[in-house]
């Protein structure tokens, strides 16, 4: 267990020494930096994502629903309202939290399809339901714009130097990571991998499985909301085209691809994901069939990820793993 | 007649009719789930899909007529269906947590399936003849021949459907399956072959409900998932593995949409029914008629 943490956590922190010193090189390429920032926002999303599916075993696609939840209220409250762009993703964060909790306590009875279900259908809901609003100032499906930029004292960030915005976005990922990586290896992660590994035995434990269940879908909804808050200041447009099922299928691959149940594999899936993306742009239409089986062939052939499949994570992480190749009991595969 | 009593009944004749749809694509929905305990994400894109073949025959064939479709395009989806079945789902079935591994391979097979449509045909929705022009007037208001047409097929469907599950050997080795997986593979039932047919069976009855709504609505290559989602929440509202649970929701609901699309307009259709599905969760997440699992 110990090992195990250390080693996440030195992918973890190497990566971010990566990024940290990359725009001393990279400065000039505002191409490049506008990538990685995308990376960062959409990789610390599936990393929570990932916390919510493959550590707590909770089947949710509810995250993008949380995320545009934020990006609005932030955008709305600092637009109109005029509070500070860096209260309003706290704001934006707290609602996100809101909608989770709300959406969370309907699932506590439920199990697998039904959970999933629920989540996907907040996702479907959200996009008509700012339509609906579009008397409030949500924009309509136009989209929300000219939010405000973030600023820090006299300083106003613009889009013509995106290195502020590339630090600030390491900041506020590497905070959500850090958040999500003290949590799975702390007590509260014990019990609710405890809760997906055996969730009988758990249980008689004395594991309160209500209070684990909804702190999950709190925190991640949290955790996705400031994301999507620091996305609506950063991008200063935002729409309902957020919600559109191809964002929604890169988000899902980057997890997949990482290793689902893998802490730093979801945020490394980002770059994979996100380069490769750009790298397939060319191919237009034909870049979303492809990202489509890559899903399918890649949970056939490479259920653990890419991080996964490395050798010194496969024996110590066998355990942990949500999907794994290995035969299951009868039993497990007879439970509806 | 007043006018608004006739508008209301238009309404309700209106539901009705999207009602039968619903039925045929719930009773798809509940035995995939309900017999072989995978859920099929890429449901929607099969509904689609259905649809697209039909198009395909009718912009192929100038001559081609709708009898001739549904002999076509029904038993070409169960072949999809079992296809997908053997190479996509078999293999995920061992493994552990294998019910989230297949929600994410058919959640792939879905985008995959729904980006082939829009590589192929494009973004621009595709409409199908009608299935009967005319409309007939009984007792002062107006009822297309193509409504009534939908209803009728979709209750000779169900009535067929309900035949093969009670009468032949495959539906009542279904049925065993449903209530004991294990109780089944003792006494000899072949199990991976009959999941094999239910996936064939639940992507047939999918492909007939898109045949049928395709001249009502147009096709587009993302438009499975809003029928999709509503076919979902009535069988949960139905009960899961309730034939007829699933039957009373498909009525109840269609008709419900259909006063909600009237009088508040078609934006509140998607906020409604998530309601509805949020009410069924939190007061009886068993549904109407079903043994909650």
């Amino acid at each position: 267990m110990k090992m195990q943490m250390r080693q996440e956590l030195i992918i973890f922190l190497a990566i971010y020494l990566v990024l940290l010193i990359l725009p001393v090189f990279l400065y000039k390429d505002a191409y490049v930096i506008g990538i990685l920032i995308t990376c960062m926002v959409w990789g610390a999303m599936a990393s929570v994502w990932n916390f919510t599916m493959g550590y707590a075993g909770i089947f949710t696609f509810g995250q993008f629903g949380f995320f545009v939840v934020a990006a609005y209220t932030s955008g709305m409250v600092t637009k109109y309202l005029g509070i500070s762009p860096w209260l309003g993703i706290l704001i934006g964060g707290l609602m996100a939290a809101l909608v989770g909790v709300l959406i969370g306590l309907p699932c506590m009875k439920l199990k697998g399809a039904y959970i999933a279900l629920i989540t996907f259908a907040l996702h479907l809901v959200v996009a008509p339901m700012i339509k609906v609003a579009d008397p409030l100032g949500t924009g309509g499906s136009t989209g929300l714009m000219s939010i405000p930029k973030l600023s820090i004292g006299a300083y106003t960030f613009s889009r013509i130097d995106l290195i502020p915005w590339y630090y600030t976005a390491l900041v506020i990922s590497f905070l959500v990571l850090f958040v999500v990586y003290k949590t799975i290896f702390s007590s509260i992660g014990l019990g609710f991998i405890g809760l997906r590994d055996s969730e009988d035995f758990a249980k008689t434990l004395g594991i309160n499985e209500y209070k684990y269940k909804l702190m999950v879908f709190g925190l991640s909804a949290f955790l996705t909301g400031i994301m999507g808050g620091f996305y609506a200041h950063y991008a200063g447009i935002i729409s309902p085209r957020l919600l559109g099922l191809d964002i929604f299928l890169l988000v899902m691959l980057m997890m997949i691809i990482g290793g689902m149940g893998i802490f730093p594999g979801a945020f490394l899936g980002g770059f994979i994901i996100l380069f490769l993306n750009e790298f397939l742009r060319p191919l237009e239409a034909y870049r979303f069939l492809i990202f489509g089986a890559i899903v399918v062939v890649a949970i056939k052939l490479m259920p653990e990820g890419i991080l996964g499949n490395l050798s010194f994570f496969k024996n110590r992480m066998g355990k942990r793993l949500l999907i794994g190749s290995a035969k299951a009991e009868s039993s497990n595969s007879q439970k509806v | 007649m007043n006018i608004w009593v006739q508008q209301i009944i238009q309404v309700i004749i209106s539901g009705i009719v999207t009602a039968s749809a619903y039925a045929i694509m719930g009773i798809g929905l509940s035995v995939i789930y309900g017999i072989s305990r995978v859920f099929n994400f890429a449901y929607g894109s099969f509904f689609t899909w259905g649809a697209y073949f039909a198009w395909i025959l009718f912009a192929t064939f100038s001559w081609m007529n709708y009898p001739l479709v549904f002999l076509i395009v029904v038993p070409a989806m169960f072949f999809l269906g079992m296809g997908t079945e053997k190479v996509v789902v078999r293999s995920l079935r061992w493994r552990k947590n294998w019910q989230v591994t297949t929600m994410m391979v058919t959640l792939g097979l879905a985008f995959f399936m729904d980006n082939l449509a829009l590589v192929i045909f494009g973004g621009f929705a595709k409409p199908l003849p009608p299935l009967f022009r005319g409309a007939i007037n009984p007792f002062g208001f107006t009822l297309s021949v193509q409504d009534l047409a939908m209803l009728i097929i979709a209750i000779v469907v169900i009535l067929v459907f309900s035949l093969f599950m009670s009468k032949t050997r495959v539906g009542r080795c279904m049925q065993a399956i449903s209530q004991d997986m294990t109780g089944a593979e003792i006494v000899g039932i072949p199990i991976k072959k009959i999941f094999s047919y239910t996936f064939g069976l639940s992507t047939a009855l999918v492909g007939t409900g898109g045949i049928l709504l395709a001249p009502r609505y147009f096709i587009t290559p993302h438009g499975g998932w809003a029928p999709f989602f509503r076919v979902f929440v009535i069988v949960a509202f139905g009960g899961l593995g309730s034939i007829r649970g699933t039957l009373y929701a498909a009525f109840i609901l269609a008709i419900f949409e259909s006063f909600v699309s009237w009088g508040l307009g078609a934006t509140w259709v998607m906020p409604f029914w998530f309601l509805v599905f949020l009410g069924v969760l939190a007061f009886r997440p068993s549904g109407l008629m079903g043994t909650w699992g």
